[in-house]
């Protein structure tokens, strides 16, 4: 089975992220890694093909530095890798993000696409599946297992009751969350062997995708006031509300 | 100026509270509200999508959006749009509606917003960005439906009184548009999600001073559908096993919420679960190295405030 | 006839010595050299006070004396092999000038006395005594040896009774035993047969030891004087770099040791040295809390397997198995904390941290098998972040607060001490409180200092440790850069790894530098009064010897004498010094999860704790969090803090501060808590 992983290259994950003058997150000349949350899909990606004997691909789009992102991947075992960079796509929103890495996986026939489940600097979450859609293939996010059975994958998606059991025919696209598998460390085998793998590097237009419009303009951006810092309450009825308000915003109950 | 849409997801238990949020804040950027419903209890949740402003609900009851996830309803929920052509579309923050929202981009070939905390107008919403310590006010351009996921709880649900004209959607979702299908359902209520995957992650740590305390968190972990973590100190003292121990040498969590329960936050610690989204600190010790990182702290003693707050949840949970 | 019949027996017995070595010397001489040749006047030294001298088998008094006995009678009874030979040859034969010489006659009498009350007091040790370092040794191979030496010297004092009763010894009141026992025999014929009969035993057992030797533990007593005098000379905490380079052909490629073959010509010297005695093993914090490690058993593991595979029929090209797991296991291998209490008591100077560490770097760097817990210590050093715990580089600052500090900027002059923090002293809450005091006591003392802030990253120190020789390799290089560029010389740390590997392991990385232990900067103001501590003393102390500080670079005073400055009333440990106990951290340890019976911190802070001190005082960020961790499990009373704190205390009267309420509590007796944040009841 062969195997395609998404990949992204995020500023440092710990580091202070700043703003440009554009509004734009300064992702070019910081320091950065391939995220750590896409390391979870690409783990998977390289057990599913060492078990089947397939391959795993890489496929990135970033600056000039997110090479260093496919090149982690490649040291951790996959095959080749693709690097879509151009400065044309500095600010690509969800849906350009989308049209670019939709033509560069079709370059490459595979039989799943693995993503993380969401970017720790973007949080959206939405472009695999978008992908999925573009080229009309099947999704199922937040998977925590999955296995190739005879007519496709068999899926276990994490829901927030618990998880669900899904049936999905290959192709498909799938995102991975966190501790669904534990990726493991490149040697330093890996990383020699990796500068000979095979890379391409191209840019928006060898790809065919000429609509790059921005849809998405930042007006503004301004200090929050409550969140300077933390705040500290006194354990109470107050402190019993304003914790449960908390759960409460963040979808729990 | 097109209509103001909410994809509600539905259940045959009614809509899901999201919908009702989202509803509220399209009364009041637009004229012409509409709510989409696809699933088993469409027709049944139309009543109470009226109530909180939907003029019109394009309902079906169709199992093929219950047991396929995102496809069929992007897929339908396309061709509604290309018929009415609405201006904005809101959707929830949730799984299963960034699957439809992601899918749909793709076919209306428009903007998609995430994570916003206010929408402002069809064409303007609101995020918060580094930890929440900036806000960010966005235009969105570009073809219409623009397309915005809300965070839960971005806006308090409130009705409107009015009553919704139900429109039956044909459903034509071809054969090879369903995708996946949902084969079983499991609900995790009793053994809780895996300590890697909880959206809630409720730890604890010396503070709790023995193993017996560890099931005040059991029950509130249940009570909110989280799993239960330790720290080192726990651990080491043969309170929990090594499978709950977060940090360093344990495990890395990144749930939306993290309780620290009694627990000071030595820096082993902290590497395991600096990335959650929302942290709470519970502990005597107003100085104690967890609170630079809180994002609220709360000083005093856990062993009262534990079953308060789960007294709390569950009783909103029931109203 | 005898000449012959000697010749032969010669020949017969130095050609099979000769086949029973060559497997042993052909893998020695196909091993990887590895030569330590610098110093030769400090490794003739060596040899002279150690193996000469026994000193180090002088750490334990009567066993010490025992194998001296042995030994010095070996040397000493050497040339009555020859006299034996000569005397085979003709009766009347003995030595050149000396053969007759009363001193000679005595000499030999008294060390041969002396190697039979060894060998009797080493059979009381091993019989009646039965010490725990000898579990996992072959006992009856020793026992063997034991009763050979014996035989030896028993046949060789029998003999010269013979030849007293004979009337061969010019001089029988020289002899003083050997005329003893000249009473046996009764003179005439049967005596002659008896003496010859003597003279070719003791030969042939002699030939018989000699043949025996290569392919037992006792060939010791050929390899060990190379072994010392191949031993490293510098401090055992630094470890021989082993430069990894990506772009050379992957055939020159090789990551530590991963089979027999990869074992180098001193490691291999080093296991055929062994002579299981244990010593190492008994002082092992891992063996002694339960775990599987014992050094001694992992070198006798190494040797057999080497061994067993030279056996082997060769032919075709044999692919080696892997040391790890076939010799010895991955937890093994992972259990040690590095702390060299092992080679500080070796007698014959094995070095078994290196050939761990060696064996490390082969799972770490070629094969990616690890305790998994470990790769965030790792991912947080390789990362962006360039520490452990995968800390943003701009935190770095946070511990200044309100302080005096000079954060050196690039293109700034260099101060004259360049402080630094480190990634504990930056990012771990208690390590930031040694920091500050450290701060605020060079402040006092008016030195010219500052520190690199965002600048510094990991010294490697845990990646080495770990194996990860390329990982240290890169933050080396890339640290001297830093060095270089900012133009320092003096460097003064609160770390003792951090001190340890810039000191010792950083200069082969073109960083040159003068490294000093904070609590020798502070000693050395205090001795010029720049420091006067003259507050409230600090009370009863018990101070924790840090591993990299003390039995690796042996500075054990420093700190104390910081103590005694700020008033302390000191109490030792019963292991204290080079013997001290190491706090369990080493190794990278830190960032590993424990197994075996009881926790290595926990032990040694029972040991802090049993002394009655007040305060644990400690040297290094890593003992401070062990021990404290272990303080607060057991719900002690004992305070764990640094000398910089205590020394801040006594001199500046800061850091301690009145107890203070804990909010909304009622009681105004309970729930105090000191600066510390521990109340009473915590």
């Amino acid at each position: 089975m062969n195997v395609t992983a998404l990949v992204k290259y995020v500023p440092e994950p710990q580091g202070t992220p700043t703003l440009g003058h554009d509004n734009l997150l300064i992702r070019s000349g910081v320091d950065g890694a391939l995220d750590p949350g896409d390391e979870y899909g690409l783990e998977l990606a390289l057990q599913l093909a060492e078990a089947s004997g397939g391959q795993v691909h890489v496929v990135s789009m970033g600056p000039d530095e997110a090479m260093a992102a496919v090149q982690r991947a490649l040291a951790m075992g996959a095959a080749s890798g693709l690097l879509v960079t151009d400065p044309k796509l500095r600010g690509a929103d969800a849906l350009v993000t989308a049209r670019v890495l939709a033509a560069a996986i079709a370059r490459t026939p595979a039989d799943l696409i693995v993503a993380g489940a969401e970017s720790t600097d973007g949080y959206t979450g939405t472009v695999p599946v978008t992908v999925a859609e573009m080229l009309g293939i099947d999704s199922v996010t937040a998977v925590r297992r999955l296995e190739a059975v005879a007519d496709g994958f068999r899926i276990e998606r994490q829901t927030e009751a618990g998880y669900d059991v899904i049936a999905c025919p290959s192709p498909a696209v799938v995102t991975v969350t966190a501790g669904a598998t534990e990726p493991r460390y490149p040697s330093l085998k890996g990383i020699m062997a990796a500068k000979s793998k095979p890379v391409e590097r191209v840019d928006a237009a060898d790809l065919g995708v000429t609509d790059l419009a921005a849809t998405q303009s930042v007006t503004q951006v301004t200090d929050s006031p409550a969140k300077a810092g933390g705040e500290i309450v006194q354990a109470g009825d107050e402190a019993v509300a304003k914790i449960a308000d908390l759960l409460a915003e963040a979808g729990v109950i | 100026m097109g209509a103001v849409w909410v994809y509600a997801e539905v259940t045959p238990e009614g809509p899901h509270p999201a919908a009702l949020e989202l509803l509220t804040k399209a009364r009041r950027i637009g004229e012409d509200v509409a709510a989409v419903a696809l699933g088993p209890g469409a027709g049944a949740a139309a009543d109470e999508l009226g109530r909180y402003g939907a003029a019109t609900v394009y309902a079906s009851e169709d199992p093929v959006f219950a047991d396929h996830p995102g496809r069929p309803a992007a897929h339908v929920l396309a061709s509604l749009t290309a018929d009415h052509a609405p201006s904005l579309i809101l959707f929830a923050g949730t799984y299963g509606s960034r699957d439809v929202a992601g899918r749909l981009q793709a076919r209306t070939g428009s903007t998609l917003m995430a994570n916003a905390t206010d929408v402002l107008a069809p064409d303007r919403a609101r995020t918060e960005i580094f930890g929440g310590t900036k806000i960010v006010d966005v235009t969105l351009a570009g073809p219409e439906p623009r397309l915005v996921l809300v965070r839960p709880k971005a806006t308090a649900a409130e009705p409107s009184g009015g009553t919704a004209t139900v429109v039956a959607v044909a459903v034509d979702v071809p054969a090879d548009a369903r995708g996946a299908r949902i084969v079983e359902r499991h609900e995790e209520a009793a053994s809780g999600p895996n300590l890697d995957e909880a959206r809630v992650v409720i730890s604890g740590g010396r503070g709790l001073g023995g193993p017996d305390a560890f099931a005040m968190l059991d029950e509130l972990a249940t009570t909110v559908g989280g799993a239960v973590g330790a720290s080192r100190a726990a651990v080491d003292a043969g309170w929990v096993p090594y499978a709950y121990q977060i940090g360093q040498t344990g495990k890395t969590v990144k749930p939306d919420v993290y309780l620290a329960v009694g627990i000071s936050g030595a820096l082993q610690h902290i590497t395991g679960m600096k990335g959650a989204k929302r942290i709470v600190a519970i502990n005597k010790d107003a100085d104690a190295p967890i609170m630079k990182i809180a994002d609220v702290g709360v000083i005093g003693d856990l062993f009262s405030f534990i079953p308060a707050l789960t007294q709390e949840v569950r009783r909103r949970a029931a109203s | 006839m005898s000449a012959a019949l000697l010749a032969v027996v010669l020949a017969a017995a130095i050609a099979v010595f000769a086949r029973r070595s060559h497997a042993r010397v052909t893998l020695l001489r196909e091993a990887r050299p590895a030569p330590r040749t610098e110093d030769i006047i400090r490794r003739a030294r060596r040899e002279l006070v150690q193996v000469l001298g026994q000193r180090k088998l002088f750490r334990k008094a009567v066993p010490g004396l025992m194998h001296a006995f042995i030994f010095w009678g070996f040397l000493v009874l050497f040339p009555t092999i020859v006299e034996a030979m000569l005397a085979i040859v003709d009766e009347d034969r003995t030595l050149p000038i000396i053969g007759q010489a009363p001193w000679f006659l005595f000499t030999v009498d008294l060390f041969a006395a002396l190697v039979v009350v060894g060998v009797t007091i080493a059979f009381v040790i091993r019989k009646v005594q039965r010490p725990d370092r000898f579990r996992g040794s072959h006992m009856q191979e020793a026992d063997r040896i034991l009763l050979t030496i014996l035989a030896i010297v028993g046949s060789l004092l029998l003999w010269n009774a013979s030849r007293i009763a004979l009337g061969l010894s010019e001089h029988p009141q020289a002899q003083p035993l050997s005329n003893a026992l000249s009473s046996l025999f009764a003179g005439g014929a049967a005596t002659e047969v008896a003496e010859r009969v003597l003279v070719w035993s003791h030969l042939l057992i002699v030939l018989a030891f000699l043949t025996y030797l290569p392919k037992s533990k006792h060939l010791h007593i050929i390899t060990a004087a190379p072994n010392v005098f191949f031993a490293k000379n510098g401090p055992s905490g630094r470890l021989e770099p082993q430069r990894i380079d990506l772009e050379a052909a992957e055939e020159d490629m090789r990551f530590g040791v991963a089979t027999a073959e990869d074992l180098s010509r001193k490691q291999l010297l080093d296991l055929f040295s062994c002579t299981e005695c244990g010593r190492c093993q008994e002082v092992c914090p891992a063996w002694n809390t339960g775990k599987p490690l014992s050094p001694k058993l992992l070198i006798m593991d190494l040797r057999d397997h080497v061994v067993a595979r030279a056996a082997a029929p060769s032919g075709e090209v044999q692919l080696q198995p892997p040391l790890v797991p076939n010799a010895v296991t991955d937890e093994v291998v992972w259990d040690c904390v590095t702390c060299g209490a092992c080679m500080q008591e070796c007698p014959v100077d094995i070095e078994h941290v290196d050939t761990i560490v060696d064996l490390r770097r082969n799972l770490v760097m070629a094969e990616s098998r690890f305790p998994t817990e470990a790769g965030a210590m790792l991912r947080g050093i390789e990362g962006p972040s360039e520490n452990p715990w995968g800390q943003p580089s701009d935190a770095r600052t946070e511990w200044i607060g309100d302080l005096d500090v000079r954060v050196l900027q690039p293109g700034d002059k260099p101060p004259e001490y360049l402080f630094w923090v480190g990634c504990a002293g930056a990012f771990d809450d208690r390590a930031k409180k040694t920091t500050q005091s450290v701060a605020r006591l060079l402040n006092a003392a008016r030195v010219d200092w500052a520190v690199l802030g965002p600048r510094e990253r990991c010294t490697g120190d845990p990646a080495r440790r770990m194996g990860h020789e390329y990982l240290f390799q890169m933050l080396a290089e890339q640290n001297a850069e830093t060095f270089d560029d900012a133009g320092i010389v003096k460097v003064v740390a609160t770390c003792a790894h951090c001190f340890n590997t810039l000191s010792n392991e950083y200069p082969d990385y073109g960083a040159h530098l003068e490294v000093v232990h904070h609590t020798e900067l502070l000693s050395h103001l205090i001795g010029e009064g720049r420091l006067s501590p003259a507050g409230a003393p600090i009370g009863s102390v018990t101070y924790h010897d840090a591993c990299y500080l003390g039995r690796h670079n042996g500075r054990f005073d420093a700190p104390r004498d910081v103590l005694a400055a700020g008033g302390a009333v000191a109490v030792e440990m019963p292991r204290n010094r080079e013997g001290s106990f190491c706090c369990g951290a080493g190794g990278a340890r830190m960032w590993m999860e424990e197994g075996g019976d009881q926790r290595i911190n926990d032990t040694r802070f029972a040991e802090a704790e049993a002394t009655g001190a007040e305060t644990l005082a400690v040297a290094c960020p890593y003992c401070f969090v062990m021990l404290d961790d272990a303080a607060k499990g057991k719900g002690s009373d004992v305070r764990v803090a640094d000398i910089a704190t205590l020394l801040a205390e006594a001199t500046l009267g800061e850091g301690v501060s009145p107890p203070r309420r804990v909010p909304g509590s009622t009681d105004p007796w309970t729930n105090l808590e000191d600066s510390f944040g521990r109340t009473a009841d915590s």
